[in-house]
């Protein structure tokens, strides 16, 4: 199941990315080593009144191990590159690497180091929890010997153990798309897909699932999750990109992504009486953008709030000057995607949005 | 409630209109119940091959015999080709070896004298429910207008058949049909609409393993149909399987039609993405392949341009092969053209299939 050593090197003579460490085996560099390469991917679809360009040359690199958000907003070409990195669609130009095979060319290995939960429930509802494990454990050429076992460690990971031989029909919405989460990683992927996880659940149901998520991530599995759901990507993936109209805009963590607000965080701090020389020492702080006094309180504008924050406090102290309230307010994931894109996350990336037609309501 | 009302109907009507397809094969199925219906049940039955004989000893053609071969010869109905097609054999086993064979539906032996004493004996293929009377009345006509007195002997070489084990060999194919187009088709598109067989290419699982997989559990519940319905004919219609030999060639014929069916089917069905529009050809298919395959009412009867359909309809094979062994007790010798027939059709919609399903994994 896993890399085979001699398998078919995929890397290309140039290495973009700069990060071949194919060669090494130290578990330093194992830690950012990248699993997925995507080189100039382009996708456009042909019909008779216009082209569409879904994947607009795309480049990145995943880290393995990590969980990697893919953000924007409806139609912006997340599934169409989901759907090129899982071997369903050909690129129209460019090519991406995962693990060291290369999609186009040998697509059957790398179906065989992926598990991918689609944007749609494609469990059998008429089956069993069990069966529908079953069956795709058989797919995904999971052996026989090993597979009963493998089930039912799944089925208690998800609570799911005592519905065994229920039909997936009476479930509830989170418990199938746990259940289909985890399906998809029944052969221990290298890397798991999964496509809107949380879509059309409940909070409650979307805490769970993303429990579920977090706990696949500790056994070393790297997680490529798309979502349109700003406190997902923040909740969960270490680093995110930003996709809108068919092209990456943004690649980082999420505190790097805050950063490039011009903006920062915003401080409020009340007090009683001010003393100008503690404005002025906040002034001088080198990552205070601004300071304002409004009324009874103190209005800084700084980038990586939490870090100044003690440094202020301290000039207060300093000129002894008695605090009624603190707050700061971080810019939200979609604050960022705002100021990055120039629309809202929700709204769609304008008429190239294809009808999004979804399974049953859970 | 008027403003409602109207709504409904407003919105009922744009659903209608949005599917011309359908419109058009709701319309057409009607006026193919007129033209096959009318034409297959009601139609003017022309050329009924029969046999001819004078009876041993052969010392000249009788009298008796010479008119009535002319008479039945000359007998036709109003504006209609002749009704027989007299063929003079000259050795009455030959003949009833024909009659046994399917190739000719009655035997007419003439005595040589006419009395009271020498009775005509006619042999008539009774397991053809509509040809028989026609041959009796016409040679009781033969023999009256030659004023002969000899007596008729009747021989039905197959004994009484009532209608219901006659219609009962058709509905085995039938329930074959029935549950494949219906049963099978509509869950193929189902499971493509909803992502399911698009779930299976991200897996390793091979392209023809899914085809495979797919037609023969399709070919195992046609089978399963069609041997239920052929029990409860043994059970209610009184029909006898006179050896195991016909029983395992009964089987064979069900798998063989149920195949071809099943992978007919997949051809199909690979070719809509609605189902709605699936059901409306998956109708009217089956009302046409069935009506002109003989299982209510025999194809001698139809016009030319109607048994055309039936050369071509893999029905009217595998109900003729059923009736040979399961109303006339034929073997092999018999049923070989049907076979050779059916397993053209198996073949060929296999590749076709398998052809039209792999475009649907492109």
């Amino acid at each position: 199941m896993r890399t085979p050593t001699h398998g078919p090197n995929g890397l290309p003579a140039s290495d973009p990315g700069g990060k071949n460490s194919m060669t090494t085996t130290s578990p330093a560099l194992d830690e950012t080593e990248s699993i997925i390469r995507i080189y100039n991917v382009t996708k456009t679809f042909e019909s008779k009144t216009k082209t569409v360009t879904a994947v607009n040359d795309v480049s990145f690199t995943v880290n393995r191990g990590e969980i990697f958000g893919l953000l924007g907003p409806n139609g912006a070409g997340k599934s169409t590159l989901i759907r090129i990195l899982t071997t369903l669609l050909q690129p129209t130009s460019g090519t991406a690497f995962l693990d060291s095979y290369e999609i186009t060319k040998y697509p059957e290995n790398v179906r065989s180091i992926i598990g991918v939960c689609p944007q749609n429930s494609t469990l059998d509802v008429e089956l069993t929890a069990y069966d529908n494990l079953a069956f795709y454990g058989k797919l995904v050429n999971v052996p026989e010997a090993t597979l009963d076992k493998r089930i039912w460690e799944l089925l208690k990971m998800t609570e799911l153990a005592d519905r065994a031989y229920m039909p997936v029909g009476t479930f509830s919405g989170g418990m199938r798309r746990k259940l289909e989460i985890v399906r998809a990683f029944i052969h221990h992927p290298l890397i798991l897909f999964l496509d809107e996880p949380t879509i059309g659940l409940d909070p409650e149901a979307r805490r769970e699932v993303w429990q579920q998520i977090s706990t696949l991530n500790r056994e070393k599995t790297t997680i490529i999750l798309t979502t349109h759901y700003m406190d997902e990507a923040e909740k969960l993936c270490n680093r995110i990109a930003f996709v809108d109209k068919g092209r990456l805009i943004a690649l980082d963590t999420l505190e790097n992504l805050k950063l490039r607000l011009p903006a920062g965080d915003l401080i409020e701090i009340g007090f009683e009486n001010m003393d100008e020389r503690a404005v002025s020492a906040i002034r001088s702080n080198p990552l205070v953008n601004s300071a304002e006094i409004q009324g009874n309180q103190i209005v800084i504008s700084a980038r990586n709030g939490s870090k100044v924050l003690p440094a202020l406090i301290s000039s207060f102290e300093e000129f002894s000057i008695p605090m009624n309230s603190i707050s700061i307010h971080s810019p939200s994931l979609e604050d960022v995607f705002i100021y990055l894109t120039g629309s809202k996350l929700d709204e769609g990336s304008g008429g190239e949005s294809k009808p999004v037609t979804r399974g049953r309501p859970p | 409630m008027i403003r409602g009302a109207a709504a409904i109907f407003t919105r009922d009507f744009k659903k209608f209109l949005s599917n011309p397809f359908v419109i058009m094969m709701t319309l057409l199925m009607p006026i193919m119940y007129l033209v096959i219906f009318g034409n297959a049940m009601g139609g003017t039955i022309t050329h009924i091959p029969v046999a001819v004989v004078q009876e041993e000893p052969y010392v000249g053609d009788t009298p008796l015999f010479v008119s009535a071969v002319r008479s039945l010869e000359n007998q036709a109905q109003t504006d209609y080709p002749r009704t027989f097609d007299i063929t003079i054999y000259s050795d009455e086993e030959k003949a009833k070896r024909d009659l046994s064979n399917g190739l000719i539906k009655g035997v007419v032996v003439f005595p040589s004298v006419v009395s009271r004493d020498h009775a005509v004996r006619l042999y008539v293929d009774s397991s053809d429910y509509v040809t028989p009377t026609m041959v009796e009345s016409g040679v009781q006509t033969a023999v009256m207008q030659s004023g002969a007195v000899n007596p008729i002997e009747i021989n039905k070489i197959y004994g009484d058949i009532k209608y219901i084990q006659f219609f009962g060999v058709g509905v085995i194919v039938m329930a074959i049909f029935m549950t494949t187009m219906f049963g099978g088709g509509i869950a193929l598109i189902k499971d493509r609409e909803l992502g399911i067989v698009e779930g299976y290419l991200v897996t390793p699982v091979k392209r023809s393993s899914i085809i495979v997989g797919m037609i023969g559990s399709g070919t195992v519940r046609a089978f399963f149909a069609g041997f239920v319905i052929f029990i409860v004919d043994i059970l209610f219609t009184g029909i006898i399987i006179q050896n195991p030999e016909d029983f395992l060639l009964i089987l064979l014929v069900l798998f063989i039609t149920s195949l071809g069916v099943t992978s007919l089917m997949v051809s199909i069905a690979s070719r809509f993405t609605n189902q709605q529009e699936y059901s409306s050809v998956a109708a009217f298919l089956s009302l046409i392949l069935f009506m002109t395959s003989g299982a209510f009412y025999p194809t001698i009867g139809m016009p030319d341009w109607l048994r055309w359909i039936t050369v071509i309809n893999p029905e009217w094979y595998a109900v003729d092969a059923l009736r040979s062994i399961i109303l006339r007790g034929q073997g092999m010798e018999v049923i070989g053209m049907d076979l050779i027939a059916l397993l053209i059709f198996s073949g060929t919609a296999i590749v076709l299939g398998i052809s039209t399903f792999r475009r649907t994994l492109e």
